[in-house]
């Protein structure tokens, strides 16, 4: 009996220890961009805006300004806001999800490392989506097939402008409403 | 398969990760930094002369030249001064090579070289009238002392105008429908005063042809530098000038790329006369540094100290250049130059960072900021490819070496910005070529975008041939990064060097722990301590036993 419970309690465990070790590579993804930050920010900004589904910028933010600010350095970081209606508006209107706002609007983060290249952060909207129930689950899975289109680089089109308009873009680290999309 | 208990409470955390990630990133905006400079700062000069009350200076002006006689009334030694200097000769033998260098003799892989193309680069000579290689150096009313003396920041020269500012409202760049006031030389000169971040910057902020170009760590984000950018120059900690660590002596100024100090041998002392350069981290920070205060652990500042034996404060100290938000030139390919839009006009193609990416004038290009330098032995010893030196046009040529070595006793490791180009070079003669790019003749390639001529009016104006054939070779320069230290928590940490991967991957000639090793030693080690544990387990259980046999 004995035998039993704990080959359970450490099926659990290991279960555990096992998720808790490979969540961070399933719930979000890394990969190394072939340009530099701005064209990266810029290139993305330009997918989304050509996407279609609703999608519009809604921020550029700088959290490496704000550390500047009080006079620190780290290597520059960039984030890409998006958001849409189409998908926003359902998950908003339901009481039992709303608090899933928290992830909104959606986020791409660009990066550079210590090797000096530059790196495209992103979550894993689809599987998050599926651990809400279904209707989160179906909105959340769309959210990830556009997502993909987002950080899909056509290297032969010339660099885009970056588009500093939107909050954050000034730079100044944060941005709050007044936002497209979302 | 994951549980779905342990992925709902993982998904709680990082809701409030999330959460604490907003909050911080929506945090108020502190005023942007740097901080505008304070309007008592003027008032709180500390010279003895008012030059507005002095009559030499109550006139009008109509030229450099003669605010220059003006100034030399009462200044009577400084031309003379000026004279000897690299800022004015824009030569220097460099003693230990016996190489005639400067910015008269090199040439580099930015804009190439001056020759045939003074009117533009001079207007960076701390000069008045150098059009070309007529220029008379023993002029004192040639010499510009407004250049590095302003203090309304009002002073501007513009390039094409052989070291003259505007006299009258110009039209700057030709056709651009920008208007360039002229300068109010009266009001300038009545305003002299010391050197200052913007005045030195005024050159060497934009050497290479533009805002950051050459150098790296140095941009005119150093003008009013947040903290984070340079610690000493920041107006929020120390507010240093240039000449603050440049220390300045009868108007030359001490530390130059051309014989830069890779190790300080000696530090300048107060009373004594010396030649040490002033300009180094020692100088003031001396080669113990970690351990004169601030240290909470002894022992580990202890172990930094050590490190100064063999990296330059720099390594640490600087951990990117182009940290100030203005990118800096990696790559100036000149092969590419010279394509024209389908109406034959040149044409300039813009990056996502507003910086050339293609520029028939000047080809392709490319830019970055927060840029990890590269790291180097560097001894202080440099040799220059100079005109006329064969190369091997399948190799990168150097414009510069820096040499060094990890045995020689004279080496640093030393943070470095590398910068490639391709540049043209005599296909017979195999040696580097001198374009003529600016100007209205029928020979400037910047008009007319012919090789050819160019490359013949270069060298004409050198005296030297140019066979017809050229082509363009691959070359790399290197430049020390010395200025934007970083406020020291934001110092490299040890595993951004001691890592296998880390910034030191490439430097060879010395062990470095979490980096190097030997496999067999690893593996013999391992064991060895495997063992050795094994034996004390062994030996205390047998204490035991035998312990309890005995009671």
């Amino acid at each position: 009996m004995w035998k039993v419970i704990g080959g359970f309690v450490g099926g659990i465990v290991l279960t555990g220890v096992v998720g808790w070790l490979m969540m961070p590579s399933m719930m979000f993804t890394e990969r190394e961009s072939p340009f530099d930050m701005e064209e990266t920010v810029a290139r993305i900004q330009q997918n989304v805006q050509e996407t279609g589904n609703g999608w519009e910028l809604s921020g550029l933010r700088n959290p490496a300004r704000a550390i500047q600010r009080d006079g620190g350095n780290v290597l520059p970081v960039m984030m890409v806001e998006a958001c849409s209606t189409k998908y926003s508006k359902p998950i908003l209107n339901d009481d039992s999800v709303r608090f899933l706002s928290i992830l909104m609007p959606c986020k791409i983060t660009v990066y550079k490392k210590n090797n000096g290249k530059v790196y495209i952060g992103t979550m894993n909207a689809g599987l998050m989506g599926k651990m809400f129930g279904p209707l989160v689950g179906e909105v959340m899975g769309e959210v990830a097939k556009d997502q993909v289109n987002f950080v899909k680089f056509d290297p032969s089109k010339p660099a885009p402008k970056m588009i500093e308009g939107v909050p954050g873009g000034d730079g100044k680290g944060g941005a709050a409403g007044g936002g497209r999309g979302c | 398969m994951l549980n779905c208990r342990t992925l709902s409470s993982l998904m709680l955390a990082f809701g409030a990760t999330l959460a604490v990630t907003a909050a911080w990133a929506t945090s108020p905006p502190a005023s942007q930094a740097p901080a505008a400079k304070p309007a008592e700062e003027a008032k709180r000069s500390t010279s003895t002369a008012d030059h507005s009350k002095f009559k030499e200076l109550q006139r009008s002006f109509t030229s450099g030249p003669e605010v220059t006689r003006a100034c030399l009334t009462c200044h009577t030694e400084a031309a003379k001064q000026v004279h000897r200097t690299k800022h004015w000769t824009w030569e220097f033998l460099n003693p230990e090579s016996g190489q005639r260098l400067g910015k008269k003799n090199i040439i580099n892989n930015f804009c190439t070289a001056i020759p045939s193309n003074y009117a533009f680069c001079t207007a960076c000579h701390v000069g008045y009238g150098w059009k070309d290689q007529n220029f008379d150096f023993k002029s004192q009313a040639n010499v510009d002392c407004l250049v590095c003396h302003d203090t309304t920041d009002k002073y501007r020269k513009l390039p094409g105008w052989a070291g003259h500012p505007p006299y009258r409202d110009t039209e700057f760049p030709p056709h651009s429908g920008k208007i360039v006031k002229a300068v109010d030389l009266k009001t300038i000169a009545q305003n002299v005063g010391k050197t200052s971040r913007e005045t030195c910057g005024s050159c060497h902020f934009y050497g290479g042809g533009g805002d950051g170009v050459k150098h790296g760590d140095m941009d005119s984000s150093l003008a009013n530098p947040g903290k984070y950018l340079d610690v000493h120059m920041s107006p929020e900690t120390h507010n240093f000038t240039c000449g603050t660590c440049h220390v300045t002596s009868s108007h030359d100024v001490p530390g130059s790329r051309y014989t830069p100090t890779a190790v300080t041998r000696a530090v300048p002392m107060r009373g004594k006369e010396s030649d040490a350069n002033p300009a180094t981290c020692e100088a003031c920070h001396t080669d113990k540094p970690h351990s004169l205060k601030g240290a909470e652990v002894k022992e580990h500042a202890a172990k930094l100290d050590d490190h100064t034996v063999k990296l330059a404060c720099q390594t640490c100290h600087i951990p990117q250049f182009a940290r100030g938000h203005v990118p800096t030139k990696l790559l100036w390919d000149w092969s590419t130059a010279g394509k024209l839009d389908k109406d034959g006009k040149p044409f300039v193609v813009l990056g996502s960072n507003k910086r050339p990416l293609y520029d028939s004038k000047k080809g392709d290009a490319r830019y970055d900021t927060h840029v990890i330098p590269e790291y180097i032995w560097f001894n202080g010893m440099v040799n220059y490819t100079l005109r006329g030196e064969k190369l091997d046009p399948d190799k990168v040529v150097k414009i510069n070496s820096f040499e060094g070595s990890p045995t020689d006793g004279k080496s640093k490791i030393w943070p470095v910005k590398v910068f490639h180009g391709k540049q043209p070079y005599d296909k017979q003669s195999l040696s580097l070529l001198i374009p003529h790019t600016f100007g209205t003749d029928e020979y400037a390639f910047w008009k007319h975008f012919d090789w050819p001529k160019a490359l013949e009016a270069g060298m004409k104006a050198v005296d030297e041939n140019f066979s017809g054939e050229y082509g363009f070779v691959a070359t790399e320069m290197t430049w020390p990064i010395t200025h934007m230290v970083a406020p020291k928590d934001d110092a490299l940490r040890c595993t951004q060097c001691h890592s296998k991967f880390g910034r030191l991957q490439a430097v060879q000639g010395i062990y470095m722990p979490g980096r190097d090793g030997n496999r067999v030693l690893s593996f013999l080690g391992g064991w060895a301590a495997l063992l050795a544990l094994i034996g004390v387990l062994v030996h205390g259980a047998l204490r035991i036993w035998s312990n309890r046999k005995g009671g």
